[in-house]
């Protein structure tokens, strides 16, 4: 039942897409994906602290930095702000969100 | 790829930069994450995507699929081969996973008619020039019955032989070759 000829045809049909191969994540998919990881994450227990996330030599955001110098204890320091954050909200909506923290995520996302 | 905190410098191996990132990512840290989730999901958006076109609203769940169970197998990342290679064998794994399932799903005719099938038309090779003759394609293969479309993609655009389809499909040989002279068949119908 196999027809040779066909098979042929339909594997020099299917076998090349160029027009997809330079596609880039679009910002506001990494940034829901980004978001569903974090929540993922955060069923096994807390995040890493801001404090232990400047130890590591990371950037954070303004808002963080806030909380980070904050009289706060370990366990608030692990929470996901950009949960309440309207960077977040717009980042997982549009592709070039207007929002320019230096050191936020959502804002690197769209310029990778 | 651009990190967000850690750059690695000059000549530093990818794999020390891998096993640092990852290492950052199972103490959940926010920012590490966000670098593994932009990195990764450049490596796998196109080749999830090349294999669920049209079908893009799937895209976006087997991507989030495919993070999470990175996320709770990192800690058997061993690095041998790269983070790269470590998270496009997993999208491998669920790209075969969803395939199988939805052509499993499909209702199959188990009448054994041959189908004499027409060779493709001449015109048809001749217009498949460049991105214009693909993007047709992609918009043929939009408007099939999905489990035709990914019969056709799974054969022959990553070349799955019908001895593998059948067997992961819990069909046998005959009845995929059915499925996919009838997916050829509607193929046809709809690009001309």
């Amino acid at each position: 039942m196999t027809n040779p000829e066909a098979e042929r045809e339909f594997r020099e049909l299917l076998s090349e897409t160029p027009v997809e191969i330079d596609r880039r994540t679009p910002p506001s998919l990494k940034a829901r994906l980004y978001s569903a990881l974090i929540h993922e994450q955060q069923k096994s227990g807390p995040l890493a602290s801001l404090d232990e996330t400047v130890a590591a030599g990371y950037g954070i955001c303004v808002f963080e930095k806030l909380v980070q110098i904050a009289p706060l204890d370990k366990e608030a320091k692990s929470r996901f702000f950009c949960q309440v954050c309207h960077a977040r909200v717009l980042a997982e909506v549009f592709d070039r969100p207007p929002i320019y923290w230096p050191q936020c995520p959502y804002v690197t996302f769209k310029r990778t | 790829m651009k990190a967000l905190a850690h750059v690695p410098v000059e000549g530093e191996p990818a794999k020390s930069h891998d096993a640092q990132l990852v290492s950052a990512v199972l103490r959940k840290d926010r920012k590490a994450t966000a670098e593994f989730v932009s990195c990764c999901s450049d490596w796998i958006y196109p080749f999830v995507r090349r294999r669920l076109m049209p079908r893009m609203e799937m895209v976006e769940d087997l991507m989030q699929e495919i993070l999470i169970s990175a996320w709770q197998n990192l800690p058997n990342f061993r690095g041998e081969a790269g983070l790269r290679a470590w998270i496009l064998g997993i999208a491998r794994h669920k790209i075969e996973d969803y395939y199988r399932r939805r052509i499993r799903e499909a209702e199959l005719q188990e009448d054994d008619s041959q189908t004499v099938e027409p060779t493709l038309r001449p015109q048809m090779e001749e217009k498949l020039e460049a991105a214009a003759g693909q993007e047709r394609v992609e918009k043929t293969l939009a408007y099939l019955p999905e489990a035709y479309g990914l019969a056709l993609t799974w054969r022959y655009r990553d070349g799955k032989s019908l001895r593998e389809m059948a067997e992961l499909t819990g069909k046998t040989e005959k009845a995929m070759e059915r499925l996919l002279a009838r997916a050829r068949e509607s193929f046809r119908k709809r690009w001309e």
